[in-house]
């Protein structure tokens, strides 16, 4: 009798623990298909578009940009977002290989955006780009900076320029003025030191920042020594780019320039507080700022950096965006008919009143009156327009370099020896570009 | 079915008789041959899930991962010998590296294991223990990028450290601690000891709770001091708990990434890098998927080689 129950405690555990298998097989199997199983967030969603982008605070932007586009296409925006830039730009070239891509993705141009289309996976917008550029709602000077192998595959998002930004309570009460010179940018920096505020705000905290400073000097000793540098047809060891680094060596000894490892995400805070004097950046960056309560014209101004010598050609180095169509979006014409309609003045205008920034159509003017004014002085003064170099050349090389400048900002390597790697490195890298793309 | 089991377990060495032959109309039981048979399959569906899951998501990867390595990052990928491994010898940011991974494993191996075992030893039987434990304690339970992200407000040339520095009058003492070889490293080792340590007093509790205090009290009878008795009695009856603790830290060592990855991603000029952040780095910006993957299996070999060693250590423990 007892070994009968017994066989029977033994066939009911036997039965106990069977159901907790089968259980846990369905659970885990459950979780698999769970695990497999394709997010729709890239799916086709009637009457809208959505965007990969890499800068979530441009959200609202989208959407009210959206908004008009919808006015005229049929079609809203949704952005998708991704706030890391490494992560975001895994993400997005391993979703062009999938059937199920983001219809609009925001790139960076140049060669970021050539590497990208040389991958494959991408539409060709050439007859957008002849569109836009017969009613002249394009810059002709900006189709190199999209296009590769001579076919344009993004359509600017915005234009910023690189410039110095400043408050303007700060220099009234020190009595001084916008530099118009080299001399008087240094007697500005002088008088802030010596009211102990650090006069620039340079930093390497992130990455690409090591570069601002560096494009920036190199185009105010010598724009078209910049021009042929990012080309590849002129080395880093050259006396124009000696130049720049010695000016910055020096301002970083003087102690002009804050630690390296600043925060840029509190420059804004920064400039208010007058605890810096300039503060480098894109245009972009005035939401930043009138996100830390300066008005500007009021609070702020911003001028560009003028020239080492009086006699060199003045420049301005401009940064654009670009949205791509990858050629498997999963909603393919919504987005073509959105990228030919982007930069139509009444979705610009609403653009870049939330940017703060100047648009990416000539014929739309910034509602930000610091930017305008900007926009105007480029365009009066003829000023040479530059790519931004993180784009400027192949990506590993700029990579590479970058990591050199942040080196030399923190103090590991000397100016010379910062340049000699960078040249080495470009001879590397441009020999194996070009070898690719023989 | 307990009995079965034994059955065919006595059967099995002997049981190499010849099935005996079904007969008509009746059903044969099962045979000891085909029990065994049937319970090494039941064995192998048990163990399928999980050796498929490591060799899908493990061995089969790695596999990959090697085969990339001999292989170039141009467009072409061209297959290159051994040239991705010599990068170790030409790249001075790889050597630096590996100066890096060297000094983060010595510095979370003795680090956590000295002042765990000081902490452990000093709050076993102290009247605040339970306090001071659960303060030491606390920061394991912080995720690595919380840890980090609080480090960096104190490190950063206008953080916390240096305004206190300041405000004592200190000045030259403060300087940017995350720019500056070796000493970046250093405050980041530091910062990850600061969390590690929890687990090894944890640990050492442990090994300190299950000593018999027998063992001490024939000590102190026998004349031995509060040194002689850590030395020669503590000591050697903890060496199983300490053995646990350098190996955690070894592994821990070796693949310290997401510390360095918030306080400074390998920077400045690639001076704080391990050679997890290497692999990273030369993967996924420099953009180069063989020698990152060159990197990568160097990494594992040196975490294999540690794990191999650390592993036969604890089994001549065991073996003793």
């Amino acid at each position: 009798m007892s070994a009968a129950s017994g066989r029977t405690g033994s066939a009911a555990t036997a039965l106990a623990r069977r159901r907790f298998l089968a259980g846990a097989a369905a659970g885990a199997a459950a979780l698999t298909a769970a695990g497999c199983a394709r997010g729709d967030s890239t799916s086709a969603q009637p009457g809208t578009t959505s965007i990969s982008n890499d800068n979530a605070t441009w959200d609202d932007g989208y959407r009210s940009a959206g908004r008009e586009l919808e006015k005229i296409t049929g079609y809203a925006l949704r952005p998708l977002s991704n706030p890391s830039v490494t992560s975001y730009q895994q993400v997005v070239q391993m979703t062009l290989q999938t059937s199920k891509a983001t219809d609009l993705v925001k790139w960076a141009s140049g060669y970021q955006l050539k590497r990208l289309a040389r991958a494959g996976g991408l539409t060709d917008l050439s007859g957008v780009w002849d569109t836009y550029a017969a009613k002249g709602w394009v810059r002709g000077a900006s189709r190199s900076a999209v296009s590769y192998r001579g076919k344009v595959y993004g359509i600017p998002l915005y234009e910023s320029y690189y410039v110095l930004f400043y408050s303007k309570p700060v220099f009234k009460r020190l009595g001084l003025s916008v530099p118009r010179s080299w001399a008087q940018l240094l007697d500005c920096a002088e008088v802030l030191k010596r009211n102990k505020i650090t006069p620039f705000l340079g930093s390497q905290s992130g990455g690409w920042p090591a570069t601002e400073w560096f494009q920036e000097l190199v185009t105010k000793v010598d724009p078209h020594f910049y021009q042929k540098l990012i080309a590849g047809k002129a080395s880093y060891t050259d006396d124009a780019a000696r130049r720049a680094m010695d000016i910055w060596h020096d301002f970083i000894r003087k102690g002009w320039m804050t630690s390296p490892d600043f925060d840029q995400a509190r420059g804004p805070g920064a400039l208010k507080e007058g605890t810096v004097g300039m503060f480098l950046h894109g245009t972009w960056q005035a939401q930043g700022i009138a996100a830390a309560g300066m008005k500007p014209d009021v609070d702020y101004g911003a001028f560009i950096l003028p020239t080492v010598r009086d006699s060199t050609p003045k420049s301005v180095i401009a940064e654009s965006g670009v949205f791509t169509v990858p050629s498997r979006a999963s909603s393919h014409e919504a987005a073509m008919a959105n990228v030919g309609s982007w930069l139509a003045p009444p979705v610009q205008r609403t653009w870049s009143d939330f940017l703060q920034d100047s648009s990416a159509n000539p014929k739309v003017r910034s509602g930000n009156p610091v930017v305008a004014q900007l926009q105007r002085d480029v365009a009066q003064e003829r000023r040479l327009p530059l790519i931004r170099y993180w784009e400027s050349s192949p990506p590993s090389l700029i990579q590479g370099n970058t990591d050199d400048l942040g080196g030399f900002m923190a103090g590991q390597t000397s100016p010379a020896t910062t340049l000699r790697r960078m040249q080495e490195r470009a001879q590397d890298e441009w020999a194996a570009w070009r070898r690719d793309e023989a | 079915m307990s009995t079965s089991t034994t059955d065919a377990r006595t059967a099995a060495p002997d049981g190499g008789s010849a099935p005996t032959p079904p007969r008509d109309g009746r059903r044969t039981p099962m045979t000891p041959s085909w029990r065994v048979q049937r319970e090494r399959l039941t064995a192998g569906g048990f163990m399928a899930p999980a050796v498929l899951l490591v060799a899908v998501f493990l061995l089969a990867p790695f596999a990959w991962t090697v085969y990339r390595s001999f292989f170039g990052d141009t467009r072409t990928s061209p297959f290159s010998w051994f040239d991705n491994y010599t990068l170790f010898a030409s790249d001075p940011a790889l050597f630096r590296s590996i100066q890096n991974t060297l000094m983060w494993v010595a510095g979370t191996v003795l680090l956590p294991f000295v002042l765990g075992l000081a902490i452990a030893c000093m709050t076993n039987a102290s009247r605040f223990s339970r306090l001071a434990r659960l303060c030491v304690v606390l920061p394991y339970a912080l995720s690595g990028s919380a840890v980090a992200v609080v480090w960096n407000f104190m490190l950063t040339t206008d953080g916390a450290v240096n305004q206190v520095l300041m405000a004592l009058n200190l000045d030259s003492l403060a300087h940017g601690w995350l720019l500056t070889w070796p000493g970046n490293s250093v405050v980041m080792i530091l910062a990850n000891a600061w969390q590690a340590t929890g687990v090894a007093v944890i640990l050492f509790l442990v090994g300190l709770q299950s000593i018999p205090p027998e063992t001490l009290e024939a000590g102190a009878l026998d004349g031995a001091g509060g040194w002689q008795q850590f030395r020669h009695i503590v000591l050697p009856q903890l060496r199983p708990v300490s053995i646990i603790v350098i190996g955690m830290s070894l592994v821990n060592g070796l693949k310290s990434f997401d510390l360095i990855w918030v306080l400074t991603q390998g920077g400045p000029g690639r001076a704080t890098e391990t050679l997890a952040v290497s692999m990273y780095n030369e993967t996924f910006l420099e953009l180069r998927p063989g020698a990152g993957a060159a990197i990568a299996v160097v990494l594992t070999v040196i975490v294999l080689a540690a794990s191999w060693l650390y592993l036969r250590r604890q089994l001549d423990v065991k073996g003793e």
